[in-house]
């Protein structure tokens, strides 16, 4: 049976869902005040390591799922360039939310890279 | 590489941002037309932002991602579709962003035909709005755009009139958001989250500001819609206020008459009855009660008029709160 043609892609995109959100609240609990989201954006596609992408439009739906379940709360702040802007910062329940994901992302990285740590694909 | 997942090619001299943006369009075609109209507001102000900030137009599109990706996104969130864990919800969303409208109408209760209607929140709602809610705003939204015009106009003479209309224009934009927000609520019809920006104001100068205001077709649709509104309010409180009294009053006829009270009056006629098909309905001594015959039916009466008046209230908040959607998504520019 052939190997399916985007199957060297699963890990990218099943990584990209999950991470996507750990990541976009990390950015906003890094900024000093509350962050826009195109400013979002921008920091995650700076960061990210060669070869993986961003996809900044995909961010919006994201914020606003994330609003509506409680995890980020958005103000309209006046801009002098353009339609007032909304910008994000954390409820107390996204705290606690990043919290617990920051663990399990910690928890992950450790165990993936042990397991990683052991093998040779090239033998 | 399908044709849809290519990042868009433009015709020397087109508006990179429009034409991207006419792709994302075609790419949700078929979505609820709030969620598409979020995803376009949505890209064409961070490209615009990103192209201001002097990111060239090609890259900042290649970044924002393919039409077909930042649809699938959309498409995903719409249905609560992207996975959080139990933790990441504190509270049930009362609303999903784009589920189609009465969810929940399809299980249980609300999924009997024609009587089902008594479990739907979405004909409860269509109630309580078109009931009074929706006419008690209509007024103030009238009230409010008829006399602060009429000051602008008056105004207009002296400097103060122009921003004074700018000030009209902006407001009707925010009230019209806000009473997106109540329909949606209420008649469970999915609005923008996001208002279309007024086209230009980046520009500097206090003068070129109102111009960009002026010139914009979606203020000026906002505050017709507005104004327009309370006709078509009154005629909907007007029918679904009478039919819910009526059947809230015929509903009550088992009450008034386990109570001794009488269900009308006659004053002056002792000896006013009512019959049917020979029948004596009314009480015996022309005091305004109902005979115990007349009680069932007219209970049974009640609640079919009641079930009716679901049906209809639904039936206005789906016709009225898709004409409000169709509004507010509109892309006259």
């Amino acid at each position: 049976m052939p190997m399916p043609p985007d199957l060297p892609n699963k890990i990218e995109r099943d990584l990209s869902v999950g991470t996507a959100w750990l990541v976009v609240l990390a950015t906003i609990a890094g900024a000093d005040e509350p962050i826009h989201g195109y400013e979002i954006g921008r920091r995650l596609a700076d960061e990210a390591p060669e070869g993986l992408s961003f996809k900044q439009g995909t961010l919006y739906p994201m914020l606003r799922t994330m609003e509506a379940d409680g995890l980020i709360r958005s103000t309209l702040v006046p801009s002098n360039e353009g339609p007032a802007r909304k910008c994000f910062t954390l409820t107390p329940d996204g705290k606690r939310v990043l919290g617990s994901w920051v663990a399990t992302w910690r928890n992950t990285n450790r165990w993936v890279n042990k397991v990683l740590g052991e093998i040779d694909v090239r033998r | 590489m399908s044709a849809d997942e290519r990042i868009p090619q433009q015709a020397a001299g087109a508006d990179p941002v429009r034409v991207y943006v006419s792709q994302l369009a075609a790419a949700l075609d078929g979505s609820d037309p709030a969620l598409r109209h979020d995803a376009l507001v949505d890209a064409e102000v961070h490209l615009r932002a990103a192209i201001e900030a002097g990111t060239p137009a090609e890259r900042a599109i290649a970044a924002y991602g393919t039409p077909a990706e930042v649809a699938h996104a959309y498409r995903e969130s719409s249905g609560g579709g992207v996975i959080v864990s139990e933790g990441a919800s504190p509270r049930p969303r009362p609303l999903p962003p784009g589920a189609p409208p009465d969810a929940g109408a399809r299980y249980g209760l609300a999924a009997i035909p024609v009587i089902g209607v008594w479990a739907q929140s979405a004909a409860w709602g269509a109630l309580l709005y078109f009931g009074g809610i929706g006419l008690a705003l209509a007024l103030f939204y009238f009230s409010f755009a008829v006399s602060f015009g009429t000051l602008a106009i008056g105004l207009m003479p002296t400097v103060l009139g122009l921003p004074l209309l700018v000030l009209l224009l902006a407001s009707v934009r925010g009230l019209s958001l806000f009473e997106g927000k109540v329909v949606e609520f209420f008649l469970r019809v999915r609005m923008p989250r996001r208002a279309q920006p007024v086209a230009g104001l980046a520009q500097v100068g206090f003068w070129k500001r109102i111009g960009c205001w002026l010139r914009d077709v979606r203020s000026w649709m906002s505050l017709g819609y507005l104004v327009g509104n309370l006709p078509v309010s009154i005629v909907f409180f007007t029918v679904t206020f009478t039919l819910f009294c009526v059947s809230l009053s015929l509903l009550a006829t088992p009450v008034f008459y386990l109570l001794g009270l009488p269900m009308f009056r006659n004053p002056g006629d002792s000896d006013f009855e009512i019959q049917l098909f020979g029948t004596l309905l009314s009480g015996p001594d022309g005091d305004g009660t109902l005979s115990g015959l007349a009680v069932v039916p007219l209970f049974i009466l009640g609640l079919a008029l009641m079930t009716g008046t679901l049906w209809v209230a639904r039936g206005f908040g789906w016709v009225y709160g898709r004409v409000v959607q169709a509004i507010q998504v509109a892309r006259p520019q």
